[in-house]
């Protein structure tokens, strides 16, 4: 209701401004932008709020107690962060939270564009080809991890008995201490291909026909148009990703919770899998919390970063 | 637009209703985690029970897998619609004894002296009491470790079958005679992810070293002894030195490379059995032994969190449990019996003949099963230590007394409240 | 106005789409080299999951494993009549596709405005939109069901959609592909005296098929293969969805894995339907004409 209302306002306003004075009424104009704005985020940002943002901040008051997520807690101060600093597999899950994240963040979206652009093709057979992409999408969790271990496993896995057939050394992968994180890394990366497909094969759809028609007849071939008429159309698309991939990278749970439950001997323990044990096998909740406080942090500067980036590089394009 | 999501919310809000917290529709709610026979079996128990206490009504409910039964209890009591019993694991209690919700029972077993709390098999019992005497559980399943060999292989090794006067020598050679690295064939499995699944069995070993996890008063490490040393000196032997171990990483292929015929012997328990294939010729031992042949036990317990319906949770428990109703469960689900009454009733050799290699294993729960792991709340962060420690020491990582040094130390400053 | 020019302009694509000369059909694509064995990676888990699906118990108890001797389709029959699963697989619809419409409307508005109009706090808001989501799901979990609670929506299928009735997610998606709308058709329409509600329902979103059809997919996926908040915020087994329902198929020591993988790929089916649907979408036509 409030929406129309203030939309009906504003419309009325840019009509008043086209029969008066063209441009002269900033303030006015940008009161009822305001309005307009807020109208229209409003219900959504009212259920993001209650849904989402009551239960961080629930959090991280929570990250001041000791307590065991179920029932009051006692208020410990800064406790639990510096419990948190002098833990050595502290620093070891983040560190490895983040090699996990430098390395899938990347291969994924560099993986993904060819594919969205092979996808966008007129070739016979597309719905299935694209259905093909998306499974991974749908599939499962629990099953990819069965699959994975059982593709990976050392003795008697299918990639191990193909490496031996062309005369590669034999890998221990997930029950290797070298190997579990990249392992991890690659399950992922499968796993998430599709979801990064989806997102730049419609943003290349939304890509003019006609644009990239016309870069044809100026003569420019299929790849050079590719690059300088395709390319830059996926930056929102490209700056999505980055931020929703890395926000979930930095996140990583289920993946590692069904193949190598951390291990072997912490060489696949993220922040978020150490979290997890703190707060649902140690009943730590407080210290889970600390740890999610900090993760928090780190992922809002990098998110922010990044976004930041983007929007300059956008801006540059722009001009 | 706000408005109609609201509205579009209280419409499915109302037409979803129904539930509700334990006793608003006066039957008592069972959660259990039980699929298959065992969800069979419990469904037609309740009924039978209902038909007979039409005022004691319970709705035995599926409420997620058993793994999952720990995270949903405690849902249920921040949203303050708990269950008047649910399927707990063993290791849940020392969580759950602290919260307001939870029902001390010791009141309760101690007042019915029908109930013969002491009938119970000794680890179904310390499975459901903490260190200060209370009781918090009725025992709900009781399982331990034997050994578990293929017939074939050990013929085709020309091997004799494993004895119940096996040694940890014995074993280990058998183990290397069984390994054949050109067929991808192993003596024995063990199971290396490091959760509790990779320290118990471990736990298991040291006790038949004759050693033991914490000092007498609980306070420290006990197991960093000779006995604890050989027990990790034999998997370093096994794995490392000899490489007869298959070494599972934790998605439970063992039991299938055994089914194929890749694996001679396992340490598991009978709820595998269920699971081994015709083809395959299995026989059950107890498992192999230095000063004893200790074995170790798995229990989970029925827990109560309401007060409202204590007495029909309670009435209903000591019913399900009582020998002549459970000897029926197990002969249904080939679930092990609880008591030691339970094997002199005339329906145990029913249960012998449906499920002969159940045997070494109730034999196990009077004789072998005498230890249980301490229900304190510092154990998972033990179990976690010790875990890295033979983890380590299995993949060659680390040599036996390095990794104990290590895992004592942790375990003692764990113990210290660090 | 912009409507009729559009629905021209969309009438015109169409024919040009079928005057296309069938050249192209003769020769098969050498991209069939390389869609081919994508196709096969990809697919290889739905694959592997079928053929478990199809097996007897016997075969699934080999490792390494091997092909099922016969297709057994007893499982799927076994896999419905073990529970209630037409009705997990209502619950578990009418929570999806309560919160696909939910985050259409929701979302476009609010990304919209996010992308399109610089009102006071725009950039602030949208941080915290997106802040919601930078706190692990294990940690918020249990705080959320106390809002829940408070809200007298725990047990029912409420307390399933509200949390997903907007998400983030949504409001970013939508706020990225606004921005690539060129400015220049949402002028014409609001010089034309339309209301920008009117501008972005008539002349924007038509604009963005294939993002809304990409929004839609993916809301319902996540919706749909949603377990661990489903598992504590409803208890009674009418609330139960169908990720719930197929625990039924895994015990604590013994999974039948036919009936299970039965289950799971029948749960698969309407996912995979919406994807084929929303192929409908992904044609290029609106979005290009629009733009002449």
């Amino acid at each position: 209701m409030a929406v129309v209302a203030a939309d009906r306002a504003a419309g009325e306003r840019r009509s008043a401004r086209r029969g008066g004075r063209a441009g002269g009424s900033g303030p006015r104009l940008r009161r009822a932008d305001h309005l307009a704005g807020w109208a229209f985020v409003s219900p959504a940002v009212l259920l993001i709020g209650v849904f989402g943002l009551v239960p961080v901040v629930w959090s991280l008051l929570l990250s001041f107690q000791q307590t065991d997520l179920t029932s009051p807690g006692t208020w410990t101060g800064a406790a639990n962060y510096q419990k948190m600093v002098h833990d050595p597999v502290f620093w070891q899950a983040a560190r490895q939270t983040l090699v996990y994240c430098v390395l899938f963040v990347p291969i994924t979206m560099l993986l993904a564009i060819p594919i969205a652009v092979l996808l966008n093709q007129k070739v016979r057979g597309m719905t299935f080809y694209r259905m093909a992409v998306y499974v991974p999408l749908v599939t499962s969790t629990v099953a990819t991890g069965v699959i994975f271990s059982w593709l990976l496993n050392p003795q008697f896995g299918l990639v191990n008995a193909a490496l031996g057939k062309v005369g590669l050394p034999q890998q221990g992968f997930f029950q290797s201490t070298g190997e579990a994180l990249p392992a991890v890394v690659m399950m992922t990366v499968w796993g998430w291909l599709g979801f990064a497909v989806i997102i730049y094969l419609s943003a290349l759809q939304n890509v003019p026909r006609e644009l990239m028609e016309a870069a044809a007849l100026d003569g420019c071939g299929r790849v050079r148009a590719f690059w300088k008429v395709e390319l830059p159309l996926l930056a929102p698309a490209s700056s999505f990703l980055l931020v929703w991939l890395t926000i979930n990278a930095l996140q990583l749970f289920d993946e590692v919770y069904v193949t190598t439950k951390g291990g072997p001997l912490h060489a696949s323990t993220v922040l978020v899998y150490y979290l997890y044990q703190q707060a649902f096998v140690d009943f730590d909740g407080g210290y889970a919390a600390a740890i999610g406080s900090a993760l928090f942090v780190v992922i809002l500067a990098v998110t922010m970063v990044q976004l930041w980036l983007s929007r300059r590089a956008s801006h540059y394009e722009g001009n | 637009m706000a408005m109609a999501a609201t509205l579009a919310l209280g419409a499915v809000a109302a037409c979803s209703g129904g539930g509700g917290s334990g006793s608003s529709h006066g039957a008592t709610i069972f959660w259990h985690g039980y699929t298959g026979p065992e969800a069979k079996e419990i469904a037609a128990l309740g009924q039978e029970w209902n038909q007979a206490h039409p005022n004691q009504k319970v709705n035995v409910t599926f409420a997620g897998s058993n793994d999952d039964a720990l995270k949903k209890t405690l849902g249920a009591f921040v949203s303050g619609k708990t269950p008047g019993v649910a399927y707990e694991f063993g290791s849940s209690i020392t969580t759950l004894a602290k919260r307001p919700q939870t029902q001390d029972l010791t009141s309760l077993v101690k007042g019915a002296p029908d109930f013969k709390w002491d009938d119970f098999f000794p680890a179904a019992r310390q499975a459901a009491t903490t260190p200060d005497g209370k009781i918090y559980g009725v025992p709900a399943l009781v399982d331990n470790l034997a050994l578990v060999y293929n017939k074939k292989l050990f013929d085709a090794a020309g091997l004799s079958y494993p004895t119940a006067s096996w040694t940890w020598t014995d074993f280990q050679n058998a183990a290397r005679k069984l390994t054949d690295a050109g067929k991808k064939q192993y003596g024995w499995a063990y199971v290396n992810d490091g959760t509790e699944d990779t320290v118990w069995r471990f736990l298991a070993l040291l006790w038949q070293a004759g050693g033991d996890l914490l000092t007498p008063d609980g306070k420290k490490a006990a197991f960093d002894s000779p006995a604890g040393l050989s027990a990790m000196q034999l998997l370093h032997d096994m794995s490392v030195t000899d490489h007869s171990v298959y070494l599972d990483g934790g998605d439970q292929q063992y039991l299938n490379l055994f089914n194929s015929g890749k694996i001679g012997m396992l340490w598991t328990g009978p709820w595998d059995l269920g699971s081994i294939t015709k083809d395959v010729s299995y026989g059950v031992q107890i498992l192999p032994g230095k000063v004893t042949h200790a074995t170790i036990a798995g229990p989970d317990v029925y827990m109560m969190f309401n007060k409202s319906d204590r007495a029909t949770a309670w009435a209903f428990l000591q019913w399900l449990t009582s020998p002549e109703v459970h000897v029926r469960f197990s002969i249904a689900t080939g679930d092990l019996p609880l008591r030691q009454s339970e094997t002199q009733l005339p329906a145990y050799q029913q249960f012998l003949k449906k499920y002969p290699g159940d045997k070494v294993f109730v034999d196990n729960l009077a004789k072998n099963a005498t230890k249980s792991r301490p229900n304190i709340p510092e154990y998972s962060k033990i179990s976690q230590a010790l875990g890295l420690a033979v983890q380590a020491v299995l993949l060659g990582k680390a040599q036996p007394q390095a990794a104990l040094d290590q895992a004592r130390d942790q375990v003692n400053s764990i113990m210290a409240g660090a | 106005m912009a409507d009729t020019a559009l629905a021209r302009s969309r009438g015109h694509a169409r024919t040009t789409e079928r005057e296309r000369p069938p050249r192209r059909r003769r020769r098969p694509s050498p991209l069939h080299l390389i869609l081919i064995p994508l196709s096969a990676v990809m697919l290889a888990p739905l694959i592997w999951m079928v053929l478990l699906s199809i097996s007897t118990e016997a075969e699934t108890r080999r490792f390494p494993p091997g092909l099922p001797s016969g297709v057994h389709w007893q499982n799927y029959l076994d896999a419905w009549h073990q529970g209630p699963f037409g009705h997990w697989l209502l619950n578990s619809a009418l929570v999806s596709v309560s919160c696909v419409i939910g985050n259409l409307v929701l979302c476009s508005l609010a990304g919209y405005a996010f992308a399109r109009i610089p009102f006071l706090g725009n950039r602030v808001l949208f941080v915290v939109v997106l802040a919601t989501l930078m706190v692990p799901f294990q940690i918020v979990m249990l705080p959320t069901l106390i809002v829940m609670q408070h809200l007298h929506l725990t047990d029912t299928l409420g307390a399933l959609i509200a949390p997903n009735l907007a998400t983030p997610f949504g409001v970013f998606l939508m706020r990225q592909f606004f921005t690539t709308v060129p400015k220049e058709l949402e002028e014409a329409a609001r010089i034309d005296g339309a209301g920008r509600l009117r501008t972005l329902a008539s002349v924007l979103l038509p604009l963005m098929g294939p993002t809304l059809a990409t929004l839609s997919v993916l809301t319902f996926l996540n919706v749909w293969n949603d377990f661990l908040w489903p598992l504590i915020a409803v208890q009674s087994p009418g609330n139960m969805t169908i990720q719930l329902g197929l625990q039924n198929f895994q015990g604590q020591h013994f999974t039948n894995w036919p009936v299970l993988m039965a289950g799971t790929v029948t749960s698969q089916i309407p996912v995979l339907v919406l994807f084929v649907l929303a192929q409908r979408f992904f044609v290029r036509s609106i979005a290009s004409s629009g733009l002449k």
